[in-house]
């Protein structure tokens, strides 16, 4: 108890002195996963739509494979990065291992599985009607699938938020493709490990109360945004 | 005004199951028709293919004067001069304006144009005071109301309505087909109506069709089919007897 309460004092104090090291290992925190949120985003949320409004052979099998790789272990995930980026892999010419462009990549495997499977299962979610009303009043083709993407909104963001929790809080893949390279590639996740390690659980915990904290605020963020797009979303009464 | 349908052996199945064959279907325009049938006859697959909401399997369809071909650009074109009105009416999440105006916005029609069309509508369907409100939250009448005033912003030439009023109350119900007879005599907009309702076709239909197993076994003005049906089956239909 004694350590979490020096750790949480410690935590603050880091923050409150802008300490250069654990700037350097937040910002690049927020960089690299956010980075991959992004590019996870562009590739899973058309994917997911397109799966989950077409129709075609084998499209359950692939749905399936989505599914599983939404679980996907990190340290998987980390190591067929790895292999693919080591100088005798077949990306290997490009030198990206043990750079932050590695951890985004072995991020963006973890995320994009997740956001192109919640996408899809949102937008399976509506019913048929959706797409009808927006035909029947003269909508193409393309407003009426931005109509059904409005539509599953909630559940696109609720994919988001649940993939940004999975790579800021990552720390397996990281490790393998970034190598936790002090003022390079360490990240917060990494640091935790790496005081961990050495004994200093006091400052361990107060770099993760930083993680929690940037957690706390980019979902706040999201939430309040959430709160302007949905203004018109109502919480079930369950009396 | 072209006749806004014609079909000719249209037939549609659902796996091996034909559920609707119509041999020849001629529709003018300007007049209100109403489809009666049990359920399961096919009405509301009829209605659907002349929306072009679904593909028939075979025979052709003429609708506002252009054979159907299913084309991308043509199908926008046609459903661009309809809409639809149906039982249970879904509305976008959003306002009640956010919903009135869709159909115009994506004919990106001014924001100007939209304000004072979604006003007038909303005044003339006794909506005004609920112009902000979300439409999720909307009684049954309130619904229909809203999705009739959605459905006549586009200025449609036909309006297709799926039993319009089965989920509303009697004095909701009176001011839909207040209005709907309104807007078949004031824009001389051809209506064509799926109901459960015998009593609301004979008020409102100059013309019925009725439908058996998916096809149209009779067929004439509103007053004669209620008065003197020719086929036995539409006799004890309308009798409120089970038609075999």
């Amino acid at each position: 108890m004694e350590i979490i309460v020096q750790g949480l004092k410690e935590g603050f104090l880091l923050i409150w002195q802008g300490d250069a090291e654990i700037v350097n290992v937040t910002l690049l925190s927020l960089q690299v996963s956010l980075t991959a949120l992004v590019i996870a985003a562009l590739i899973g949320i058309p994917l997911g739509a397109a799966l989950a409004l077409r129709n075609f052979r084998g499209k359950h099998i692939i749905l399936n494979t989505i599914y599983t790789l939404m679980g996907l272990p990190p340290v998987l995930a980390g190591l067929l990065v790895y292999l693919l980026l080591t100088s005798r892999g077949p990306l290997g010419q490009y030198e990206l291992l043990f750079t932050p462009a590695a951890m985004v990549i072995a991020q963006v495997l973890l995320a994009a599985p997740i956001v192109c499977g919640l996408t899809a299962r949102a937008v399976m979610a509506l019913s048929q009607e959706v797409y009808d009303t927006a035909a029947t009043l003269g909508a193409s083709r393309r407003q009426a699938t931005l109509t059904i993407m409005r539509e599953a909104r909630m559940g696109i963001v609720a994919a988001l938020t649940t993939a940004l929790g999975r790579v800021i809080a990552e720390v397996g893949a990281v490790m393998l493709v970034g190598g936790n390279i002090r003022w390079h590639t360490r990240v917060l996740t990494t640091s935790i490990v790496l005081e961990t390690r050495m004994g200093n659980f006091s400052t361990a915990i107060a770099i993760g109360i930083i993680l929690l904290v940037i957690s706390f605020a980019i979902n706040l963020l999201i939430l309040a945004l959430e709160k302007r797009t949905f203004r018109y979303e109502n919480t079930i009464q369950i009396t | 005004m072209k006749t806004p349908f014609k079909l000719h052996n249209v037939i549609k199945r659902y796996g091996e199951r034909e559920v609707l064959h119509i041999d020849q279907l001629s529709i003018p325009a300007g007049k209100i028709y109403t489809i009666l049938g049990p359920n399961g006859s096919g009405k509301s697959t009829l209605l659907r293919i002349m929306a072009l909401l679904l593909v028939n399997d075979e025979g052709e369809l003429e609708v506002l004067g252009e054979k159907v071909t299913w084309e991308k650009r043509q199908l926008l074109r046609l459903r661009r001069q309809m809409s639809m009105v149906t039982q249970t009416s879904f509305m976008f999440q959003g306002s009640v304006y956010y919903n009135v105006a869709y159909g115009m916005r994506v004919r990106k029609t001014s924001s100007r144009k939209i304000r004072s069309r979604v006003g007038e509508l909303l005044e003339m369907v006794g909506m005004a005071a609920y112009r902000d409100a979300d439409a999720r939250t909307l009684s049954g009448g309130e619904r229909q109301k809203v999705a009739l005033a959605r459905a006549l912003a586009v200025n449609p030439r036909v309006l297709f309505l799926d039993e319009p009023t089965s989920n509303i109350d009697v004095a909701s119900a009176a001011e839909i087909e207040k209005y709907i007879r309104h807007i078949n005599q004031e824009q001389q907009t051809t209506i064509i109506m799926v109901t459960h309702n015998l009593f609301q076709a004979r008020r409102l239909a100059d013309e019925v069709f009725f439908i058996h197993e998916g096809r149209i076994i009779e067929k004439g003005p509103g007053e004669l089919i209620f008065t003197q049906p020719r086929d036995e089956r539409t006799a004890a239909f309308l009798r409120g007897e089970t038609v075999f």
